[in-house]
Formats: structure tokens, C-alpha cells, sequence
């Protein structure tokens, strides 16, 4: 009875032990009733959140296919109009899946097939001139996607009359767009086809190492927060990284009036991926918020888990206080640009820092600061 | 029998949970390494120097340049944005082409806003346009010129703003204090990506003598000391930034502030060699607090100096005293107080210096309370 009675001891002894960071591989699973389920988060981000963010962005991109072909094929106002606002629609939909570098997407650089800005206008004229390229050439890569249909579609003429009149003009112009919309869709294609395989590979990767689904997915929200939401987004063209700001940087710098809108969406998508809220957005399941929670993380007397939920929401509010075009926002009042770049870097440094701290995972990518 | 066995199935347990201990300490395990701190600030490894800090020095370097440059009547916009934002165009060539700017490391850690980097340009682009095509002219409230007293001349913007002395008091907390204390000592830099891993094993970066946690050090160190002949023998009070300020605090308002500093340097600097890095953070903590402090005290000290010499008589003393003053007071929101929160927050700072905008109108009572605000909040 002693015997048990110390066993017993000797158990709850290591249930409190370390209350809040214990959480990760160096448990062997022989006690673990306090360990966050890893897997049915993995499950959850694939089945709720991922597939379907991939799904749905696969619908978009094939009526932007459809518009696209019905343009080409009659380029006109109208056509126009349908073409661009299809545009914007799978450009949007897109922000909910850039975060997701991991697998095939990882491997065949979609991001950077889909979505590099500013484009490199010469190199794009050049291509549509010639009609020979290849787009899976990294030289490329800032000559296809949504940046590369905005200038086509907004930028390469003055007005829509005389948009239009080159596409009617001169096949290379409607060769150049039907190149880069069939590139987009094949690279999706490619991905979404992968995740039917990758899924089982990627649930079932939930041991804390550098490779593992958790770490890796975790690094890549954060480095896309920091990178592509954070510095390309706002940080770039407010010029915190230069020595002015630099307005050609905008997402969608052609059509111009969108930027904050896709801005919101992609902040949206962050922070509905960081509360584990369903892509659909009725549910809701285990997440980057809850695990945090689970381990009563705190930072300057709150739990981390809520002042990150809270922080991600300021940086919200401040973006929704800028103007629809960053351009014209950039030159009238660059400062809130700056004040709402101060925002949503609050939130990368509780991410980053804190929060991987407490999961007990390495950054597993590198500031270039030159030093 | 069983009575005997159970304190010791217990001990077994009690001390397999001491050993395995809390995450916050860190994975040192069972053993602490004991951290003797060497009489010096020289590391080697078989014999080989470990610390370098050319990257920081070059900066220092640099900003010297800048302070000269903001006070000159022959510089222009192009010259000045060209040394801050593109690290080109010094007089001292080997600055050129190193790939190191200033202004990319202007109130840029994490934590820093970045809504006070622009202050500086906007500086530039005042004092090339406005200050220097008045040289000659009588400064008044709302007109850029000069101003003497019996003690000095100053060349002031519409503001009454000297801005050399805004300018580099502004790097002193801009540069090298958000650098060494919200930037490379803190456990975020220092441990970043396998950095613990390898300083652990001892895995050097490719083709140098030291780790990357060690070299991270030694950058800190290097703003700090990067213009220093001997770096085992500091004397402070070199160049025109940190260093100069540091060694003017030890010589009045802190004497003794230098050699703690230095020596949580060397003790950290140990540690991280010792892999002992509670030990490492805990001397970081020390640094950060009182490198604070020296941006505190001079804040202190030129608001009061501004009120002295306004009611002297010596308004261009006093403006000269007051520029330096607003300089360390925007400095104050890069301050750390050992935990990673500065002793006045952008918003705070911002607030302060509101009410110092306008020299001509700016009152003394204003400089007296803030002066004693900053002493009483970082206890001073």
C-alpha cells in the first residue's frame, strides 16, 4: 500500500513538474495526460483549414480560366470587367493559402510563382515581346501570377480602351495572359493533387523536431506574418527597410485601390489560422491559440495565448484606419503606414519569440540583417 | 522494511524532478558550469582571437562622419542620405563599399517603432534645405538661421533645433543602445535557430573562429567599444556616440557605471563560453539596465542644462544644450529595463517631445518636470 501510495506520489510529482513547458518530444509518451494532442491539431489545420483553403481557391482560379479564355477570345469592356473582377476574387482567396509553404508547394516555390512583387516590368514586356519563356525560371518568378495579371490587366495600357485595343491588336498580349493563367492553375494543381497523398504524411508527422509537420507549419505562418504579410505588404513600400518609402511596392500596385483590401484578407486569414477557426469559418478546433493556452503561457501578466488574439486584432483595426490605396495612403500620410507596421510587428516578436519558446521550437529561418 | 523503502523511492523522485528542473532555466541539465570571468575582454580558441566587431566600428565610423556632415554649410541632401541610407560617399574611404549602413540600423531591433527612422531623414532634408541656405541669417521663431551668444554659435532649423545634436544624440539610443540592448544580448538573437545547439558543441560559423552566439556578443560589445585602441583596456569617451556618453556618466553622474558595465561584458562573454547561458542573461540583464541608465542621466542632465543656461542669458548655449536633450529623450524609447520594455514607451516619448517642438516657445518648467519624471522612473 506504501508502495502504491508513493507510486502515486511520485506521478503527480510529475504531473506538476514544469507546469507549462514540458510540451514536447523529449516526453517518451509513458506519462503524457498533460501533453498537448499535436495530432488532432495537424488534423484539424489539414481537414478545416488547409484543403479547404486550397479547395476553394482552386474554384476561383477556374472561373478567373474561364473569364480569361472568354476575354481572349472576345477581348472587350465587358470581358474585361468580368476578367478583373474574377481577378481580384482568386486574388483574395489566395491570401488564405500563401502561409501554407510546406509539401509540394514548398517544393515547386508556388508562392513565388503566384505572387512576387513588385513585378519586373522589362523582363515582363520582354517576355511578351519575344513569346518565349519559361516561367519555371526563378528569373521569371516576378513576371507570372496575380502581380503580372494586374499589370495586364490594369497597367499596360492608359486607359481600358487602349488596354483592350492591344489585346485585340496583337495575339502576344492574350499569348502572354493565357500562358500565365495556365501556369497558375497547373501549379495549383500540382499542389492540391499532392495534398490527397501528402495529408497522411503530414498528420502523421508530430514529433517536435525540425522537420516535423507542427514546426515546420508553425514557421511558416510566422514567416509568412513577418515576410510576406508584414515587410511586403506594408513594411517595404513604408520604406522601413530603405532609405524612403518606395509606393512601386504596393501589392496590386496597378489596380491600386485594393491593397488593403487584400491586406485585411490576408490578416484575416492569419488570425483565423491562429485561432484555429474552420476555413468556412462555423467551427472551430485545436490551434496555435489553444496550444498556448494549454500550457498557461503568460507574457507581462496576461495569458500569451489571449494577448496574441488581442495584439493580432489591433493590427487589425490599425489597417482598417488606412486609406483602400497604399499609393496614395503612402503619399499623403505615410506615418500610418509606419504606426500600422509598428502593429503588426508587435505581433511578430510574441510569435517569434514568446510563442516558440513555449512549444519549445527552433526558428527555422534566418534574419538577413547583413552583420 | 517498507518504511524504509518508500524515502527513498521518494528521494529518487524528488531529485529526479530538482535535476530535470523548469524550462526556464534552460537545458544546462544537472551540472552548472561555473563562470570564471577573465581579468580582460580577450577570448580565443586554440589561440586564435574569437571576438570581432569590424561591422560595428565601421558604424561608429560612420556616424561620426554623419555628426560632422550635420553641421557643415558645404554638405548637401544627396551627400548626407547617401552616407546614411547607402553607407557611401565618406571622406574616410575604407567605409565605402562595406555593405553597412547607419540608417538600416536606425531604431530597427523588434522592438523599436519604425516611425521614428524617417525623423532622421526628414532631418537631413531640413538642415540641407533649410539651415544651410541661411547660414547667414538672424534665426528667429519660424526662421531657420544662426544664433550666438558669449558662448557658442548654433545653425538651428524654423524649431530652433540644432540638428547635428538632435541627429546623433538621437543614434546614441537609435543605433548603438537599441542594438546591443534590444538586439544582440537578448536571448531572442542570441539563441536564434540552432545558435544554443551549436555554441553547445562548439560548432563554429564556417571559416571563422567563433560561434554565432559568441560573435552575437561580441557585436553588442562592439557598439560599445568598437572605437576603442585596446579593447582590454577601455577608457571610454570615444567617437561621438555611446561610448562618449558612457565615459562622461562614469566621470560624474555614475562613477564606476564604465567598469560594470565592462565586466558584465567579459562575465557574459565568459558564460556563453562556459555554456552557461542563466549566467549569460543574467549579465545581459545588467547591461541593458545600465546602458539605460547612461541614456537616462544625459536626458536629465541637457534639460536641466537648457533651463541653467536659458536663464543665464546664453540662449544659443542653452538651444545647443536643449538639441541634446531632445536627442536623449527620443533615445529613451529604445531603453531597456532588464525585461525587455523600455523605460519610456514610443507613446511616452512622443508625448515629451510635443511638449519640447518649438525651442523659441518651449517652456522651462516643462523641462524641469520631464527631467525629474525620467530621474524618479529610472531611479537616477
Amino acid at each position: 500500500m506504501y508502495k502504491k501510495l508513493a507510486l502515486l506520489l511520485f506521478v503527480s510529482l510529475l504531473l506538476v513538474r514544469c507546469g507549462g513547458s514540458d510540451e514536447d518530444s523529449s516526453d517518451d509518451g509513458e506519462i503524457k495526460p498533460v501533453a498537448y494532442d499535436r495530432a488532432k491539431m495537424l488534423v484539424h489545420w489539414a481537414d478545416k483549414i488547409i484543403i479547404p483553403a486550397h479547395t476553394a481557391f482552386k474554384q476561383t482560379l477556374a472561373n478567373l480560366d474561364n473569364s480569361t479564355k472568354t476575354f481572349v477570345s472576345s477581348p472587350n469592356q465587358s470581358n474585361l470587367d468580368d476578367l478583373r473582377s474574377k481577378w481580384l476574387v482568386s486574388y483574395k482567396s489566395w491570401q488564405h493559402i500563401e502561409m501554407f509553404d510546406i509539401g509540394k508547394s514548398e517544393e515547386i516555390y508556388f508562392k513565388s510563382k503566384m505572387n512576387v512583387y513588385p513585378i519586373d516590368k522589362v523582363w515582363l514586356d520582354n517576355n511578351i515581346e519575344k513569346g518565349t519563356y519559361d516561367l519555371e525560371n526563378a528569373n521569371n518568378y516576378s513576371s507570372q501570377g496575380f502581380p503580372a495579371m494586374d499589370y495586364m490587366l490594369y497597367g499596360i495600357a492608359e486607359s481600358d480602351m487602349t488596354i483592350i485595343n492591344k489585346y485585340t491588336a496583337n495575339t502576344k498580349y492574350t499569348n502572354y495572359l493565357t500562358a500565365i493563367v495556365n501556369k497558375m492553375v497547373a501549379s495549383t494543381d500540382v499542389v492540391i493533387n499532392d495534398w490527397i497523398n501528402y495529408r497522411g504524411t503530414f498528420i502523421g508527422s508530430t514529433d517536435n523536431t525540425a522537420s516535423s509537420s507542427v514546426n515546420k507549419l508553425t514557421n511558416d505562418f510566422i514567416y509568412y506574418y513577418e515576410k510576406g504579410l508584414r515587410a511586403n505588404k506594408v513594411g517595404i513600400p513604408a520604406g522601413v527597410f530603405s532609405g524612403g518609402p518606395l509606393k512601386g511596392n504596393v501589392e496590386a500596385f496597378y489596380k491600386k485601390d485594393v491593397s488593403k483590401e487584400l491586406l485585411l484578407e490576408a490578416m484575416d486569414a492569419a488570425i483565423k489560422f491562429y485561432n484555429g477557426t474552420s476555413f468556412d469559418g462555423i467551427s472551430s478546433g485545436p490551434s496555435l491559440k489553444s496550444y498556448l493556452a494549454h500550457l498557461n503561457s503568460t507574457k507581462e501578466g496576461s495569458t500569451l495565448s489571449a494577448l496574441i488574439a488581442s495584439k493580432l486584432d489591433s493590427a487589425k483595426t490599425q489597417i482598417n484606419s488606412l486609406s483602400d490605396n497604399f499609393v496614395s495612403q503612402i503619399e499623403s500620410n505615410n506615418s500610418k503606414m509606419l504606426t500600422t507596421y509598428d502593429a503588426i510587428q508587435a505581433v511578430v516578436v510574441l510569435l517569434k519569440v514568446d510563442m516558440l519558446q513555449a512549444f519549445n521550437i527552433n526558428v527555422d529561418y534566418t534574419d538577413a540583417d547583413g552583420d | 522494511m517498507k518504511f524504509k523503502f518508500i524515502p527513498l523511492y521518494l528521494f529518487i523522485a524528488c531529485a529526479s524532478l530538482f535535476l530535470t528542473s523548469c524550462s526556464d532555466d534552460d537545458d544546462q541539465g544537472a551540472v552548472v558550469n561555473i563562470v570564471t570571468p577573465p581579468d580582460t575582454y580577450k577570448f580565443q580558441r586554440d589561440g586564435a582571437n574569437t571576438v570581432s566587431h569590424g561591422g560595428q566600428t565601421t558604424r561608429l565610423k560612420m556616424a561620426s562622419e554623419l555628426y560632422s556632415g550635420m553641421k557643415s554649410a558645404s554638405s548637401t541632401k544627396e551627400v548626407l542620405n547617401n552616407m546614411f541610407n547607402n553607407g557611401e560617399g565618406f571622406s574616410d574611404a575604407t567605409l565605402n563599399g562595406t555593405g553597412k549602413k547607419v540608417g538600416s540600423k536606425t531604431f530597427s531591433s523588434s522592438v523599436a517603432s519604425s516611425t521614428v527612422k524617417p525623423m532622421f531623414d526628414s532631418m537631413i532634408t531640413d538642415f540641407t534645405t533649410n539651415v544651410i541656405p541661411n547660414w547667414s541669417t538672424d534665426a528667429a521663431n519660424g526662421t531657420a538661421g544662426k544664433m550666438t551668444d558669449s558662448k557658442r554659435t548654433v545653425y538651428i532649423n524654423a524649431k530652433g533645433h540644432e540638428l547635428t545634436q538632435l541627429f546623433t544624440k538621437g543614434l546614441i539610443g537609435g543605433l548603438t543602445t537599441d542594438q546591443i540592448v534590444n538586439g544582440y544580448l537578448t536571448a531572442a538573437k542570441l539563441d536564434t535557430g540552432t545558435n544554443r545547439a551549436d555554441n553547445d558543441a562548439g560548432t563554429l560559423v564556417s571559416g571563422k573562429d567563433y560561434t554565432q552566439m559568441e560573435h552575437y556578443w561580441d557585436e553588442g560589445f562592439g557598439y560599445l567599444y568598437g572605437e576603442e585602441a585596446d579593447v582590454e583596456n577601455p577608457t571610454l569617451g570615444k567617437g561621438v556616440l555611446l561610448s562618449k556618453y558612457a565615459g562622461k556618466v562614469d566621470g560624474s553622474n555614475s562613477p564606476g557605471i564604465g567598469k560594470i558595465i565592462y565586466d558584465a561584458f567579459k562575465m557574459g562573454r565568459a558564460a556563453i563560453v562556459a555554456k552557461n547561458y542563466a549566467q549569460r542573461d543574467a549579465q545581459a540583464k545588467i547591461i541593458q539596465m545600465h546602458v539605460s541608465k547612461i541614456i537616462g542621466y544625459k536626458a536629465v542632465d541637457y534639460l536641466n542644462d537648457y533651463v541653467t543656461k536659458a536663464a543665464a542669458g546664453t540662449p544659443a548655449d542653452a538651444i545647443h544644450a536643449l538639441s541634446e536633450g531632445y536627442g536623449f529623450v527620443m533615445s529613451l524609447q529604445v531603453t531597456n529595463d532588464g525585461t525587455g520594455k523600455p523605460y519610456f514607451t514610443n507613446a511616452e516619448v512622443n508625448a515629451m517631445l510635443a511638449k519640447l517642438d518649438n525651442f523659441w516657445t518651449v517652456k522651462s518648467s516643462d523641462c524641469t518636470t520631464m527631467a525629474a519624471e525620467i530621474k524618479t522612473k529610472m531611479s537616477l
